[in-house]
């Protein structure tokens, strides 16, 4: 990029915002619904990506038409932990939860180190190199695809919540759970389909984050991070919020790179959240 | 129920001395040099682990932040020695910047309630690592960006043994310190607020400044701890510093031993440094069987050690006694 040039990490901020966006989404899933944060849903993230790099150099197949396989694999993972970790831990006390998720973060990093050594590794398909121009300036397509994935994932998620009788039991044990039990929904089963949910996001964010950038195993913790973050600056329970909340970070993040170099752009993006913590912790729209 | 003022038996007061005075001549008496490596270690683990479970156990605060506290101080003591200030100083001014660090943060962090807390402090060490990669305070030492310092002058001369003794110092006061905290209005104050923090708030406990005086104290003490460990190590460096293995150690210790139990992190502490020097031999796999072993024990037994000694008469009997 030239010097003096904002447009483009402007553009591309805006881009990445959407597959934060799309990140962030299942732990503000099983928060609003469990009211548990999944400490290890950075590191979900990152097991999708090694599942698609899995699925793309071992099968051959293209990651994206590879989600026919991940998703499936996630969304049983997911309903796995809700039903023998995570509703076994809030049974516990308040403090067991996160512990439990913890232990849970470090055991998947782990596994992936050993299945995939700590070496750095990325989703190269044919397309990773691909460019599209807007307002004269090269960009990269898969940062196209993830604004237009985190779009489309939203928006089919908010029908889903408000449109189908799942989603609105979802919706419903979110705002209280005795209630939707009098009412004759399962929330047990709810929150099986809630944990399962957010895996199918973190699914495609996974996927989605390998194609953009490379990945180690010990990449959760910054997954959570930008996740967290999101959610923190949006405001919870707001997809609008959650989406801009994406986008302010993305800014965040290669304007910091253009500025200030590739090295302090994570350090900066970090400095960010804890400012907002400190001085808005309500989010930047919150009341 | 006591308040400030406290008794404390003298045979109970010799049950905390005779075992310190007794590991105390460990260095001297020709043991191999792996007994003290291990009983320094645990005293490390045990000073940090008590702290956490001050704030994680007592205080509602599952904080993530301790390598952060116990990295600042021993940033803090190893350039001090490059600036020739005296260990001595270095040290307990590292604890004290940690408990500065601490007192600072609280004011970003303590906007969270439960949840949102902990991955607020999970943030902080990743981004002091990344500080430490970046900025390099003073010249020399090792080379390259991120690499880190050597402990220089008298300090490096010091003998094994001092370092073994201030370990065991801060091990023990560790233990006496969460005597005193659980027994003083403090340690009352807390036990309210974890009963329930909102009618603790209506009673007159200032919840705020009660959480933030623990937070301090576990980020003083855990400094100070994690100052002798590297000056035992000898050198400092950000990635295993600031690193989440800290965080998994200090947790284990807590939770294999008992979470919100006094006695917890001294059984938890012995079993975890046993741990660490079994599966040193399996590098690549021990965090991945100590994730196994936390998700484990807090799921079949979340009292830990000392929930199960508890079902037994005789340790009821004598933790009575030792009560008063």
């Amino acid at each position: 990029m030239g010097h003096g040039d904002l447009v483009t990490p402007i553009l591309m901020g805006v881009m990445l915002g959407g597959l934060y966006a799309l990140t962030a989404l299942g732990l503000s899933m099983v928060f609003g619904v469990m009211r548990v944060i999944n400490l290890a849903h950075g590191d979900l993230v990152v097991l999708a990506s090694y599942g698609s790099y899995a699925v793309l150099t071992i099968l051959g197949i293209d990651p994206v038409v590879g989600l026919i396989i991940t998703i499936p694999i996630m969304f049983a993972i997911g309903v796995l932990i809700q039903k023998y970790l995570m509703s076994k831990a809030v049974t516990i006390g308040a403090e067991a939860p996160l512990i439990i998720a913890f232990g849970l973060s470090l055991v998947i990093q782990n596994t992936n180190q050993i299945m995939w050594t700590p070496l750095s590794r990325g989703i190269n398909t044919s397309y990773s190199q691909a460019s599209f121009y807007l307002f004269h300036r090269q960009l990269p397509m898969t940062y196209l695809m993830d604004l237009i994935v985190g779009i489309v994932v939203m928006l089919a998620l908010r029908e889903f919540l408000k449109r189908t009788y799942m989603g609105r039991a979802i919706d419903a044990t979110a705002q209280d759970p005795r209630a939707s039990r009098l009412m004759g929904v399962n929330t047990k089963r709810i929150y099986y389909y809630a944990f399962g949910i957010a895996m199918v996001s973190a699914a495609i964010a996974g996927t989605f984050l390998g194609m953009t950038f490379p990945f180690t195993p010990t990449s959760g913790t910054t997954f959570l991070t930008i996740a967290f973050g999101t959610v923190i600056i949006g405001g919870l329970g707001s997809m609008m919020g959650t989406f801009l909340g994406g986008i302010i970070l993305g800014l965040v993040q290669t304007l910091s790179a253009y500025f200030l170099g590739a090295n302090a752009q994570m350090l900066v993006l970090y400095i960010v959240i804890i400012a907002i913590l400190a001085f808005r912790p309500q989010g930047l729209f919150g009341r | 129920m006591m308040g400030t003022k406290m008794r404390i038996k003298p045979t109970v007061l010799l049950g905390y001395l005779v075992p310190t005075v007794l590991l105390a001549f460990l260095p001297m008496a020709g043991f191999p040099r792996a007994w003290t490596l291990y009983v320094f270690l645990f005293a490390i683990y045990l000073a940090m682990a008590n702290m956490w479970n001050l704030l994680a156990g007592y205080s509602g605060l599952v904080s993530l932040c301790q390598p952060a506290f116990l990295g600042i101080a021993g940033y803090a003591m190893v350039i001090g020695t490059w600036l020739g200030i005296p260990w001595g100083i270095g040290l307990l001014g590292g604890a004290v910047i940690a408990g500065v660090f601490a007192l600072l943060l609280s004011n970003a962090v303590f906007r969270l309630t439960g949840v949102y807390f902990s991955i607020g402090t999970l943030v902080v060490p990743e981004a002091l690592r990344m500080v430490f990669y970046l900025w390099r305070p003073v010249g020399g030492a090792l080379q390259g960006g991120g690499s880190g310092y050597m402990v220089k002058g008298a300090a490096a001369l010091l003998p094994p043994s001092y370092i073994y003794w201030m370990a065991l110092l801060v091990g023990v006061g560790s233990m006496i310190i969460m005597r005193i905290v659980l027994r003083s209005n403090l340690g009352l104050g807390l036990a309210a607020i974890r009963d329930n923090e909102r009618s603790a708030a209506a009673c007159g406990v200032d919840v705020f400044r009660l959480k933030v005086y623990t937070f301090v104290i576990s980020a003083t003490i855990t400094g100070l701890a994690g100052g002798i460990y590297f000056l035992n190590m000898g050198y400092i460096e950000p990635s295993a510093t600031f690193n989440v293995k800290w965080t998994m150690a200090i947790l284990l210790a807590t939770v294999i031993g008992g979470i919100r139990t006094e006695e917890g992190p001294f059984f938890g502490s012995l079993v975890t440094v046993f741990l660490y020097f079994l599966l040193a031999r399996y590098s690549g796999y021990s965090l991945l069987i100590q994730g196994v072993i936390l998700i484990v024990i807090m799921l079949l037994s979340p009292q830990g050690i000392v929930g199960m000694l508890r079902k037994m008469r005789w340790y009821r009997n004598l933790t009575a006694y030792s009560e008063g």
